[in-house]
């Protein structure tokens, strides 16, 4: 199929691309823009490692055209670090065992993340009932939950120290 | 408190910043120039004999570069000497549906995919065989020529008298249990890059180079090397980031050989990756098991003897099944002290995927069957669940009546632990209707005492190499899947030669680079690559220490290697010791610790900007060639930094390096008798549970409300991914528990996807209390053992007695499904009599949970898709537009 | 697994979308969150010429109370609006009450109001990749002459599996349906058709657009409950709906609707005339299941067996019946 010339936003940044109108976002954040940080773990939806933000909102890219996020400002983990450095919830993942083998990690900082921006201080039905979108086959969650609270704790002793 | 500064502090993965940025590579990741993607055909029908395969129109496809069939590579391989039983991709026969046939190269995904549907294949459908029982009785159309009777291997041990012993029992239970087949699902699906480099000399392709998702690189040299016929110093296997094996890829999996020989076809570098229904058709899950088991005990407790029949349901090859069957019935031993065993064993063929490791090997579904009658024993004899394990402890140190040597027995303090921390006494018994307590115990080995494949080799190699920048580098063999071998390694070397962790790099898992280790499975990482890693940093600090002593002018044994700094023993701590600094807690917090590891001085990777900066002040010097000057003002001192010892010791010794290996001891390699290499161990973990579950009984819905698991790791390297190993195997017993099963019709794999095959959620995930033993192995490197699969085979009967617990019905099959669990509390009630567990849809004869039966397949696959005139329509050929 | 080669259309209006459907009519799919399309088309269920892609059309977003207390939903609006929606959760909180066990949070921020109500039905042999449909020689609702369900008849009984339907049913909601041709309102009872294969009354050139809530349906009691595995994630195996207005402690009026046991989601029709008139007790409710389970026809297109699922839809209508009653 003939390719077409689209403009995506990524990180913040523009990108023109000529695309096939099958190409899922997913195959185009890593085949196209080398952004391999979202992986692909299944075919049918349900497993979340994909996962980047569209305007804000977390969605799973391996569900998405990439020709029908034109014009959207995507995220994707590696946008995540802040100023060159781990963001609160990166580090946190790392100090408490959120991540194992890290596969499904870029798609949890992602879910985590729109989580935190909608709910800056979720009870645990919340950020369980959050991360749910998302399968790990290592963690059992657990430590996850020991991560979160510590992250949302770091943030907060930023904003008091600010 | 012990007088370690890096080891037992719960410390960050040295690699968790690569994977909380998604910077880190996986192969899936990896691209070179000019690669090609290759796709692989799989047979639709579960047992048939290949007639013709044509390749003709899928080579002209526009974008194809080469059709790969099973004559491209004709040799046989397998994980063990005694199973090469598999070609990369079919010689004659079709074992299984989503067995391997062919595979396309091509400039794109897509396009494969379409030239896959051009290869013309006659198959003649073969009697297929789905159910073990049935499988065993098979006269003709054998799955396999060498093996009558679909057998694979049949074990008969009988250890002490079990005769004798059952007389002596005052109780005896005896039933069957059967645990359906699981898969490991590891997030990443398996993914293989292969590469030819044009030799300079021949001007041919020479020396190939395959990054793959592996377990275990050095096997997969060695079968390359056998399958392309090409010697195994051309063969190099690299390893990146690995997303989770749990024994999935502890084997070489036909996606490794098939791009490799497509790369050798294409003449271009190939990846293949599989989508998630070939992982579920790739497998080497645990198999579905049936074990007829009898236990006797006497009134005060004590187990007489036991018997054990299990037949595995193994699939269509051998893959680690010899070793399977025998896990199931070595590791009735080492748990408790059972005098009198008899065990049969059964590992049989079937057309479906093959079954291999998965997490707790051969253990873990024997362990459910046990650890629920033991309870039913306890039941029976009114003793408490909790006390009958306490009644049949090994007296240790001892070799166990099959053979097994074990020393350090943190048993008995997990039992202890777990009780007390669930509040069992108390509570036991005493839960509203409905809610349950449970117990059930487990151990595993440390790593197998035997190799695989039969040398003197040691078992794991490490080398350190140390410059004058004052980098230490390890070289390890060992693959790190997520399960924190490389920070581990980092740990051990940064431990004895007492530099900080940021000083440490660690080369792993590449065949030309580092030296063998035998793989990530067995759980033998810690034991044996960590024993090595001491042996290697152990060698070095001899070096340094032998300068460092001498520009001090003091004797070796009189120096301490700490803090990033070398001391004489009783001399001032001036200079290094300000700067370097070990015990901190991020961001000044300590670390909360709801799981009593109380250690409040996590410590902290300091990365470039928290190095001694007195450090980066010397190395300069040195660099610029100051280092005459600087020696002539040297006098002996009591302190020196870590790269001054190194300096004066490369400028007495050379280069510093140091290699380390481990083996395990001949006393540690078991009995004599058929079948004895598999399951002695130079060490075993041990492991204790209680879960707390309530049993909706109208739904017969069960739910996890908490799990205290207490775990013997020998010594806990590091807590916080020793606490997440725990977690993550009851986490994944429950899943097998509750959820997780493969579900077959006529041979077809129902549920082969995420949606389908139900790994647990966050949300029905329970809160599980990790308890961690420390029974200090004599053995293992600062007395560690094992710590990622111990847990697991406890989860499934610790859940298994909390429902009987709650509700008072005894499971015998797993999982638990809420249907299973209904009838069997219809049944208890005698209630009306519903068959919730058989699909009684009256418009369909067939059985959904199809298991039975040695059902001849009249497949019509590919000719009902030939048929069909949607897709009669053949995709454009090159060329036939012109 | 790829996507199959198509065009796609991104029209901005529901007259060019229309517009679109008229002219590739025999060749077009429609996309709205993609949740389930998406995959589809991996397993290469549907390979269609052209995919028009609503994502566009902001007028079809966005929940719309009406001046007569009811409320015009447009198609494209996703279920997480619909789950957060505080006008929704107080008039109409069945409906915000399925909308939030759909799948999972991320797939909720996808999937739309109008993808739910046209969701494909679902059967174990048929939510497959190409290759393992071939396996089993395909079935009768793609590619295959054989149902493998109910392999004696000629008739596909793949399931109906999305949550928000039932709940809707219960609301006496109606659904706009929009061609080039013009706009017609149906009721949603009468768009399913029972079939496994040809499940809606939708025509190839035809789109939702809006769905209607009547006023009257406003302010019941509303509960809906989910037979799954998992607590996320999942298709439901087995779902009820339930509502019910109350007067004097006596049911006023009620439904129940009932979803994944049959081809379509369905009212249960005797429900209402057991209720209406009666004060809720748990015999009462027994009897409301025993009907439930009755219109339920599940058979082996799901996990878990059709018995059981079956045995489920009864116990979950009693118990929703009670919740509802004790609002």
């Amino acid at each position: 199929m003939k390719k077409e010339l689209i403009e995506l936003r990524v990180n913040g940044r523009a990108r023109e691309l000529a695309i096939e109108p099958s190409a899922l976002l997913l195959d185009i954040l890593r085949n196209e823009l080398q952004l391999t940080g979202s992986k692909r773990g299944c075919d049918d939806s349900s497993c979340g490692a994909c996962t980047v933000l569209v305007n804000g909102v977390a969605m799973m890219s391996c569900t998405l055209l990439a020709a029908s996020c034109e014009g959207q400002e995507i995220t994707t983990v590696e946008g995540v670090s802040e100023h060159g450095a781990l963001a609160a919830i990166q580090k946190a993942y790392g100090d408490w065992g959120g991540a194992q083998c890290g596969y499904c990690t870029p798609g949890f900082m992602m879910t985590v993340k729109s989580l935190l921006a909608e709910n800056p201080n979720p009870s645990e039905a919340e950020v369980r009932a959050a991360l749910s979108s998302n399968l790990c086959r290592c963690t059992g969650y657990s430590q996850m939950y020991e991560a979160i609270r510590s992250a949302i704790a770091a943030e907060q002793q930023g904003l008091v120290a600010k | 408190m012990n007088d370690f500064s890096i080891i037992g502090k719960p410390i960050a993965m040295i690699d968790a910043a690569e994977k909380t940025t998604g910077a880190g590579k996986y192969t899936d990741d990896l691209s070179v120039p000019g690669m090609l993607i290759g796709k692989i055909l799989h047979s639709p029908y579960p047992h048939a004999r290949i007639k013709r395969i044509d390749t003709n129109r899928a080579e002209k496809y526009d974008g194809v570069v080469a059709v790969v069939v099973g004559k491209d590579a004709p040799n046989p391989y397998g994980i063990l000497p005694v199973g090469h039983d598999e070609h990369a991709l079919a010689l004659d026969k079709v074992r299984y549906v989503g067995d391997n046939v062919a595979c396309v190269v091509a400039v794109s995904e897509s396009i494969a995919e379409k030239a896959l549907e051009l290869i013309d294949i006659e198959y003649e459908v073969l009697p297929a065989y789905f159910d073990p029982e049935e499988s065993m009785k098979a006269q003709s159309d054998l799955i396999h020529d060498s093996k009558p009777q679909n057998v694979e291997k049949d074990y008969h041990h009988v250890f002490g008298d079990p005769d004798k012993g059952f007389a002596e029992a005052d109780q005896i239970a005896e039933a069957r249990f059967i645990a359906n087949e699981v898969t490991h699902a590891a997030m990443e699906p398996h993914s293989t890059l292969a590469s030819f480099e044009l030799d300079p000399h021949t001007g041919k392709p020479g020396r190939l180079t395959v990054w793959s998702s592996t377990q275990v690189p050095y096997y997969l040299q060695h079968k390359l090397s056998l399958v392309l016929e090409m010697p195994m110093s051309q063969t190099r296997v690299i390893k990146p980031l690995v997303g989770g094996g749990f024994g999935g890829k502890s084997e070489v999996i036909p996606l490794e050989i098939i791009a490799a020989v497509a790369a050798r076809k294409a003449k271009a570098p190939v990846k293949i990756t599989y989508t998630r229904e070939e992982v579920f058709w790739a497998h080497r899950g645990r198999p579905r098991t049936i074990i007829d088991l009898k236990t006797g005990v006497t009134s005060d407790g004590r187990i007489t003897a036991v018997k054990a029949r299990v037949v595995q349901d193994g699939g269509a090859y051998c893959s680690y099944g010899v070793v399977t069957i025998l896990y199931s019935g070595a590791l009735l031993g080492a748990l408790y002290d059972i005098p009198n065993i008899q065990y049969d064993g059964y590992r049989v063929l079937t057309n479906k995927p093959a079954c291999g490791a998965m997490r707790g090997h051969g253990t873990v579904n024997v362990r459910f069957a046990f650890e629920s009658q033991l309870d039913e024993l306890a039941a029976k004899i009114g003793m408490d669940p909790a006390k009958i394990r306490q009644s049949n402890l090994l007296q240790t140190p001892c070799i166990t009546v099959n053979g097994l040597r074990v020393q350090s027995y943190g048993l008995p303090e997990c039992i202890e632990k777990t009780v007390e921390r669930s509040g069992w006494k108390a509570r036991k018994g005493k839960l509203p209707k409905g809610r349950g307590l449970g117990i059930a115990c487990s151990h595993y080995v440390s790593g197998a005492a035997n190799s695989i494949i039969r040398s003197d080799m040691p078992h794991s190699t490490v080398n350190i190499k140390i410059d004058r920048d004052g980098g230490v580098v390890v070289y390890t063999g060992a693959s790190e899947i997520g399960q924190g071998s490389d920070t581990m390694t980092a740990q051990i070397a940064a431990e004895v030669l007492g530099g900080s962790l940021a000083r440490v790099r660690v080369i792993a898992a590449d065949t030309d680079l580092t030296p063998i280790d035998i793989g990530s499975y067995s759980s033998r990482v810690t034991f044996m690559a960590g024993n090595a890693t001491l042996r290697a940093a152990t060698e070095v600090k001899k070096l340094i220490a032998a300068a460092a002593a001498r520009k001090m002018g003091c004797e070796i044994e009189e120096l301490i290697f700490r803090d990033d700094a070398i001391f004489r023993k009783g001399g001032t701590e001036s200079g290094a010791s300000e700067s370097a600094q070990t015990s901190r807690g991020p961001d000044g917090r300590g670390r909360p610790s709801p799981h009593g590891s109380t250690e409040s001085d996590r410590l902290t990777q300091s990365h470039g900007a928290e190095l001694p900066t007195v450090s980066g002040h010397v190395e300069g010097q040195i660099l610029r060639g100051s280092l005459q000057q600087k020696r002539k003002e040297e006098g002996p001192k009591n302190s020196m930094t870590f790269e001054e010892a190194v300096v004066a010791a490369i400028d007495f010794h050379g280069a510093l390096t140091g290699t380390g290996s481990y083996a395990p001891p001949p006393e540690a390699r078991g009995g004599k008798h058929k079948g004895a290499g598999v399951g002695p161990s130079p060490a075993y973990s041990y492991s204790a549970q209680v879960a707390e579950v309530s049993v909706d009984e109208e739904t017969g819905e069960v739910t996890v409300h908490k799990v205290w698991a207490a775990h013997d790791c020998g010594r806990a390297l590091n807590p916080v991914s020793v606490e997440g190993q725990i977690i993550g195997s009851v986490w994944m017993g429950m899943g097998q528990a509750l959820t997780e099963e493969m579900v077959w019709k006529d041979g077809m794999l129902m549920n082969a996807g995420l949606l389908e095959y139900r790994s647990p959620s966050s949300v029905e995930s329970p809160a599980v209390e990790p308890i961690i033993v420390e029974s200090i192995d004599p053995e293992g490197p600062f007395g560690a053992k094992e710590c990622s699969e111990g847990s697991l085979a406890a989860t499934i009967p610790a859940i298994a007695n909390a429902i009987f617990d709650a509700v008072g019905v005894r499971l015998h099959e797993s999982p638990f499904t809420p249907e299973r669990v209904l009838a069997a509390l219809r049944a208890k009630k005698n209630a009306k009599a519903l068959n919730l567990t058989e699909g009684v849809d009256p418009t369909s004869p067939i059985r959904f949970r199809e298991h039975g039966g040695s059902l001849c397949f009249n497949g019509k696959g590919p000719e009902r898709h030939a048929l069909d005139p949607s897709r009669r329509e053949t995709p454009s050929v090159a060329g036939s537009a012109d | 697994m790829s996507l199959p080669e198509f065009k796609l259309l991104r029209p901005r209006t529901t007259e060019e979308a229309v517009r679109h459907l008229r002219e590739h009519t025999s060749n077009v799919r429609v996309l709205a969150g993609g949740t389930d399309l998406i995959p589809s088309m991996r397993q290469k269920l549907f390979e269609p010429g052209h995919v028009l892609d609503l994502r566009g059309i902001t007028a079809m977003r966005g929940i719309r109370p009406q001046a007569d207390g009811g409320a015009e939903i447009g198609a494209l609006t996703t279920l997480r609006e619909i789950e957060r929606s505080d006008f929704l959760r107080q008039h109409y909180p069945v409906l915000a009450e399925a909308a939030a066990t759909v799948a999972s949070p991320v797939l909720r921020n996808m999937g739309t109001i109008g993808g739910n109500i046209c969701l494909d039905t679902r059967c174990l042999w048929y939510n497959q990749s190409l290759a393992w449909r071939k396996g089993c020689g395909f079935c009768i609702k793609k590619d295959g002459d054989l149902c493998h369900v109910a392999p004696g008849g000629m008739k596909c009984w793949a399931v109906f599996s999305g949550d928000t339907p039932p709940a809707l049913l219960c609301l006496n909601a109606e659904i706009e349906i929009v061609s080039a041709g013009g706009t017609r309102r149906v009721a949603l009872r009468d768009f399913y058709t029972g079939l496994g294969d040809n499940y809606r009354k939708l025509q190839p050139n035809e789109l939702v657009t809006r769905i209607f809530l009547p006023a009257e349906a406003a302010g019941y009691c509303g509960v809906y409950r989910k037979l799954r595995v998992r607590g996320s994630i999942d298709y439901p195996l087995a779902g009820v709906a339930v509502v019910i207005k109350r007067s004097n402690g006596h049911v006023a009026d009620a439904r129940i609707g009932i979803t994944a046991v049959n081809p379509a989601p369905l009212l249960v029709k005797e429900a209402r005339d057991l209720l209406v008139g009666k004060a809720v007790d748990e015999a009462l409710a027994e009897a409301v299941g025993d009907v439930a389970a009755k219109t339920a026809k599940p058979l082996t297109t799901s996990a878990l067996t059709p018995e059981y699922r079956r045995e489920m839809i009864r116990v979950f209508t009693k118990r929703a019946v009670l919740a509802a009653a004790a609002n």
